[in-house]
């Protein structure tokens, strides 16, 4: 009993990140259009900054957020301007192209100044644990569980109630008449596109602490993602938060009840299976 | 005000529109008239940035703006009520009159001309917070010009406004329209609806596949055969 209780708070809190992640996808999609299939190579990059930082300042990775979030933020913007924005419009097949070989290119460059390797990134909270009855549960995963719901709920305060976020929602329902507003579609999308990548700078550093990293795990991050959006119903931000959670108890469960590759592969079961009854997401209307 | 000189433009470089010459003076109404697919939204597309012209100038009070952004020309005062009304579905009757607004020129004033405009349209103020996209075809049009207005709009143009709306609808909206007008709006009306629009607007433009065929004060244009044959396609 106390490890179904284990695996469930682990998921739930590791889940909070996951939606955190799948919100930033979600957002880029909303306003453009564009599922950008290097998502899991940029939290890798964002990991590895957090080690380079450490390797030369030993900063943990709570502290380098400071520094990899503007940075990232500002990678994704130019990665916008100067890869995406050209091919937006076209075929939607070569966008999905574009950012699979973007991904590749985040691959190999971690993997030419990081080395292939498995690294650890140590953190002061890394090995802290919380004892809830008999469940054990980690200090960085506490963190990561109230950042990304402080963060989740900041993003969305902030598409409610301000002009930047109204801005985001109108190009989402329709970009024509965002346009006749005065609004700048074309800004919209650059900043909609740098916030989702500054966001997976910030969620790099709440996965980090005592996980093992390696130059290729990007795409496991790249289709869990994929996987949250889908099952929130790819604007829904409730849907959104809500299939985070799912996606991480059904891994956390995997792990802990099956052995080797058949618990890996729990999430996509749980997905097919929802999918399969539920083709329309996990909640009822879309409030986007 | 307003002055489309020689203007060609379409999508893709195929043009939609030849050699457009149409003049709004301010304080005017004027109609823009044509079957369909006779090239009105795209002119008033070009008019507001959306569609490129492939040439020709377009001048708004003696300034160029033929280059400017839409966004520039928004915060400049022309604003468009578009086609088929395009508010936000899933926002709130408020949120899309804020959003009306939020041109650097209009964001500072928002709140009064929200009063303003719920004035103009009190059956919108009781519902401020019902979303958009569950209004009736007449209220959606309401709002549509009423988020036009948030804008601060120098010239309003409005695409069809009477599309689809039943009769005692198109009547109310075009009560407005003469309202507007009254207190010194310049407005230019794009209709299929010849009638009415003939009794609206002080001057008309009729097009005729991407050119103006006829064009003069109502009743000329009322009168002129060519008008009709615009309209059947002869
Ligand atoms: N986005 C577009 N891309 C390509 N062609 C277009 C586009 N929009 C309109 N057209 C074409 O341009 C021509 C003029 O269309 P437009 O919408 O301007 O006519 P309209 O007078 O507004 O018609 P309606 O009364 O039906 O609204 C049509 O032949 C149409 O097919
Ligand atoms: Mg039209």
């Amino acid at each position: 009993m106390s490890e179904l209780y284990q695996a469930l708070a682990q998921g739930l809190l590791i889940g909070s990140t996951y939606g955190l992640l799948a919100l930033g996808m979600g957002l880029v999609y909303g306003v453009s259009g564009v599922v950008n299939f290097s998502h899991g190579d940029f939290i890798s990059l964002g990991m590895f900054m957090c080690l380079a930082l450490y390797s030369a300042l030993s900063l943990d990775p709570y502290v380098s957020v400071i520094i990899t979030v503007p940075v990232m933020t500002a990678i994704g913007a130019l990665v916008y301007l100067f890869l995406i924005r050209p091919m937006v419009g076209h075929q939607f097949l070569m966008v999905v192209q574009l950012t699979l070989g973007l991904s590749l290119v985040l691959q190999n460059g971690i993997l030419m100044v990081f080395g292939g390797q498995p690294a650890r990134t140590p953190s002061v909270v890394e090995s802290k644990l919380l004892l809830l009855g008999d469940v054990v549960l980690r200090v960085p995963h506490l963190i990561a569980f109230a950042v990304s719901f402080v963060l989740a709920g900041g993003l969305y305060v902030m598409l409610r109630s301000t002009d930047f976020g109204r801005s985001i929602r109108a190009v989402h329902q329709n970009a024509h008449a965002a346009a006749l507003m005065g609004i700048d579609v074309g800004r919209v999308q650059v900043m909609t596109f740098a916030l989702g990548i500054g966001i997976l700078a910030l969620a790099a550093a709440l996965l980090l602490p005592g996980t093992p990293i390696q130059p290729t795990q990007g795409l496991r991050y790249t289709v869990i993602t994929l996987l949250v959006v889908v099952l929130g119903g790819m604007t829904n931000f409730v849907g959104i938060m809500l299939g985070g959670l799912v996606i991480g108890i059904a891994e956390a469960f995997g792990t802990i009840y099956l052995d080797g590759p058949l618990g890996l592969l729990m999430p996509y079961i749980i997905f097919v299976l929802i999918m399969l009854f539920r083709p329309q997401g996990l909640t009822w209307s879309s409030s986007r | 005000m307003l002055e489309i000189e020689s203007l060609t433009a379409g999508y893709g470089g195929v043009p939609v529109l030849r050699d457009i010459n149409v003049k709004l003076g301010a304080g005017e109404i004027v109609g823009l008239l044509g079957a369909n697919n006779a090239g009105k939204t795209t002119l008033i597309n070009s008019l507001s940035g959306t569609v490129r012209p492939i040439s020709g100038r377009i001048l708004f009070q003696g300034e160029d703006i033929t280059p400017m952004s839409p966004r520039r020309r928004v915060e400049r005062g022309i604003v468009q009520v578009p086609e088929g009304r395009l508010v936000f579905p899933e926002m709130s009757i408020r949120e899309n009159l804020l959003l009306g607004g939020i041109n650097s020129r209009a964001r500072p004033n928002r709140r009064r001309q929200m009063d303003k405009v719920l004035e103009l349209f009190p059956r919108l103020g009781e519902r401020l917070s019902q979303n958009a996209g569950s209004l009736s075809g007449g209220e959606q049009q309401m709002l549509a010009i009423g988020r036009g207005l948030m804008a601060e709009a120098r010239v309003l143009m409005l695409d069809e406004p009477s599309l689809g709306l039943s009769p005692l609808f198109v009547q109310y909206i075009f009560e407005i329209i003469d309202r507007l007008h009254a207190e010194g709006l310049t407005i230019l009306l794009v209709e299929q609806n010849l009638n009415l629009t003939l009794r609206h607007a002080q001057r008309c433009y009729v097009l005729e596949r991407g050119q103006v065929a006829v064009e003069g004060v109502a009743d000329a244009v009322r009168n002129d055969p060519r008008t009709k044959s615009a309209y059947l396609g002869l």
